[in-house]
């Protein structure tokens, strides 16, 4: 797997990484040398979100230590909003005359996933969904799908990005705080809306075990706009008493009730959020399942990300993970140590 | 042994048609859809051919069984009258008398409305109720809007990979359903014309300022359409247990990439060949079986080329009778999959092969050329749909007569 992120996620050790973290309600990605990555005559057409997407799947495929990434599936709220803020203001600015196609065909939402299969040369299957907390969440499914037919392997992931136009727009309807907040105490913060996010976060899936496995996922529900009794259950039925409890808690208080739905399932054990770390997005549970991944694999939290967090005292064997994206689309996951 | 995948109800909105009936109504006509924009603010109206709904968006709410209302955009109304025909077609009148999921596909989401209060919504300056339409800019919102007003509350999910979008979201119901995981979905996509769109493609000097010419020497590009398509697919289990009346098996498909170019198919049409071999071979069903195949043929120079020579690849001197309809309803993007898989079902209910209307010249790479002429009285059995996107992105469907 890989992740770009706000945090220093992308290359070196993540338990001695810093906590970045901003007071602009904006937690913008750390974005890394693409060069090892993609050509530099490619690389200077493309747009943020695309060089992120790319580069987290190529460092995805070489860290599966798979020579192919087989088939592909991502999902992605808003694809390249950059690219298509840019190509409305040009069909107004030029008269809708003399355009450059370029930003038209990379606002595509599905033009990530071409530009890894074309550098990959990889002909399979190829899918992106763009269903705001439930695009990666859909592309996590389409893979299991995939894998349960038979397909050995698959290229999983989501991409976002944020602009200074989309996080105008979307303080319109009540999206991001009103005060300025230092986004490390996000989860404590408790007030109407949460803080933007960002990032571009892909898995090799497998269906068996591997050495380089991080974690077997062995329960995954998604919900849409549940009910309290419904959201319960469903909780409930995920697992007995899972070690660890990764949650998307974002400090905003119109939805909270979703979270201390959870607590009322689970008192008593640990759980750590995410949000603070990469913002809100639409397809932050990537990011939430990257972390929780690691901590299943490596038995161990970073501690700067966690301060308030006790060390581990006993292993981590089960993670459950839940999110939800402003109350609407509703995932939870049950990680495994393999 | 996965389960067989049934279609059982099916809906539509085009520039030819309101309903499945009015569509066939102009097929047999041969009456195209294409014209001139009567709703898109746009410079290229009196310039660039479109196919559009022939309907401002004001009275589609009636179609879409809705009161006017705010935040409602084109796209989710095109989308709302197509479900609400889909759904009435199968018999549904609760989408909650059975676990039934719903996956739609849509390109641009409701780019058609934004675009135009775009500048308002990024204005400190400007409020007022254009606030409505701040998050229908998402393809999620339509599916969204439509999920809540039909009452859809088991999966969602939306598919965008360009022009293929509906196939795949017709080919990912499938799959739940063979896994198990759902009796019902209900599949297809929207799509209105926006000016974002009409600019995009003409940048890409890829539009026909002629009504669009598939398979033709002289043809120079494709026209915009919009609209939309479900089909209901239910599991075979279900659909006896049901009582639901068949139209139809959605009996294979395949998805494959080409890795080739972001825009462009390849010359020799890998992906075409590959992704309509595949789709037969899980059909089950022999070249010789295929009796009718309803092409992309978006009529752009690179597209009819690549897939003509995918034609003449899989089937050698036996390529079977092939269409494109998009001179009858324009490309519709992300509800073209859709709308095409319906085609087929009408071909094979009606025993006829639908023409390819404005083709005059056979193409110089080319051995083989399109029907041009309504075909009456064929036995339709099996339909290869086509639908290939930007990214590379192919998908073939392969829709089969019922036999029990």
């Amino acid at each position: 797997m890989a992740a770009i992120s706000p945090q220093p996620t992308f290359d070196g050790d993540i338990l001695s990484a810093p906590l970045i973290h901003t007071d602009r309600n904006l937690l913008a990605c750390i974005e890394p040398d693409y060069k090892p990555f993609i050509p530099g005559n490619s690389l200077r057409r493309m747009s943020r979100v695309l060089k992120m997407g790319l580069a987290a799947a190529l460092k995805c495929t070489a860290d599966s230590g798979l020579d192919t990434p087989g088939p592909i599936i991502t999902g992605t709220g808003k694809g390249s909003l950059q690219d298509t803020e840019k190509f409305i203001k040009e069909i107004v600015e030029y008269k809708e005359t003399a355009l450059n196609p370029t930003p038209f065909i990379q606002s595509t939402y599905n033009s990530v996933n071409g530009l890894i299969a074309l550098q990959q040369k990889c002909t399979a299957y190829n899918n992106t969904f763009v269903h705001r907390g439930f695009s990666f969440e859909n592309a996590l499914l389409d893979s299991i799908m995939l894998i349960q037919d038979g397909e050995p392997h698959t290229l999983t992931g989501a991409f976002e990005e944020i602009t200074t136009e989309h996080f105008y727009i979307k303080s319109r309807i009540g999206f991001w705080k009103n005060e300025s907040i230092n986004s490390a105490d996000l989860c404590q913060h408790l007030s109407p809306g949460s803080i933007a996010g960002e990032g571009a976060t892909f898995f090799t899936l497998t269906g068996t075990p591997s050495a380089h496995s991080y974690a077997a996922i062995s329960g995954f529900r998604m919900l849409y706009k549940p009910t309290k009794e419904k959201l319960n259950a469903a909780l409930k039925a995920m697992s007995i008493q899972p070690d660890l409890i990764i949650s998307g808690r974002n400090g905003d208080s119109n939805y909270e009730h979703f979270y201390k739905e959870l607590d009322s399932c689970y008192p008593g054990i640990p759980q750590l959020g995410f949000k603070h770390l990469c913002g809100e997005y639409d397809t932050a549970s990537a990011f939430g399942l990257w972390l929780a991944a690691q901590i299943i694999k490596t038995q161990q939290i970073a501690e700067q990300w966690f301060p308030q967090q006790q060390p581990l005292t006993t292993p981590v064997n089960s993670i459950l993970f839940y999110n939800h994206f402003y109350g609407e689309q509703h995932v939870m996951l049950l990680l495994e140590r393999v | 042994m996965a389960e067989r995948v049934f279609i059982t109800g099916i809906g539509m909105i085009t520039a030819i048609g309101d309903n499945v009936a009015g569509n066939l109504r102009n097929l047999k006509a041969q009456q195209s859809g294409l014209g001139y924009s009567q709703y898109v603010d746009t410079i290229h109206k009196n310039v660039l051919p479109v196919a559009e709904v022939k309907h401002p968006s004001e009275s589609l709410f009636a179609l879409a069984g809705i009161p006017e209302k705010e935040g409602f955009t084109r796209t989710t109304l095109l989308g709302l009258a197509a479900m609400r025909e889909a759904l009435k077609d199968a018999g549904i009148t609760d989408v909650q008398s059975a676990p039934t999921g719903f996956i739609n596909a849509s390109t641009v989401g409701g780019m058609c409305d934004t675009e135009k209060l775009y500048f308002d919504i990024i204005d400190p300056e400007k409020t007022g109720s254009f606030l409505q339409y701040i998050d229908t800019l998402d393809c999620a919102d339509c599916t969204q809007r439509i999920a809540d007003i039909v009452g859809f509350n088991e999966h969602i999910a939306t598919i965008s990979t360009a022009c293929s979008s509906s196939a795949n979201a017709l080919m990912f119901g499938a799959r739940m359903i063979k896994q198990g995981m759902l009796p019902r979905v209900v599949c297809g996509g929207t799509e209105a014309l926006t000016r974002f769109t009409l600019n995009g493609f003409n940048s890409l000097k890829n539009v026909d300022k002629q009504f669009c010419r598939p398979f033709d020497q002289q043809r120079t590009g494709l026209n915009l359409g919009e609209g939309a398509a479900y089909l209901v697919l239910e599991s075979e289990s279900f659909a006896k247990a049901n009582g639901s009346r068949i139209l139809a098996e959605l009996s294979g498909y395949c998805n494959t990439n080409e890795a080739f170019h972001p825009t462009s198919p390849s010359p020799d049409g890998d992906g075409a060949y590959e992704a309509m071999k595949a789709a037969l071979a899980m059909s089950g069903r022999s070249l010789e079986e295929v009796s009718y195949i309803n092409v992309h043929g978006t009529a752009t120079l690179n597209n009819d080329i690549s897939e003509g020579k995918a034609l003449e690849r899989l089937f050698g001197d036996k390529v079977p009778l092939f269409s494109s309809t998009k001179p009858f309803t324009g490309h519709t993007l992300a509800a073209a999959g859709a709308i095409e898989a319906i085609y087929a079902i009408l071909a094979i209910q009606h025993g006829m092969i639908f023409p390819n209307l404005h083709f005059t010249e056979r193409m110089e790479e080319l051995n083989i050329s399109p029907v041009t002429e309504l075909i009456a009285d064929y036995p339709v059995k099996n339909v290869i749909s086509n639908s290939f996107g930007f990214g590379g992105n192919n998908a073939s469907l392969v829709i089969s007569k019922y036999e029990g």
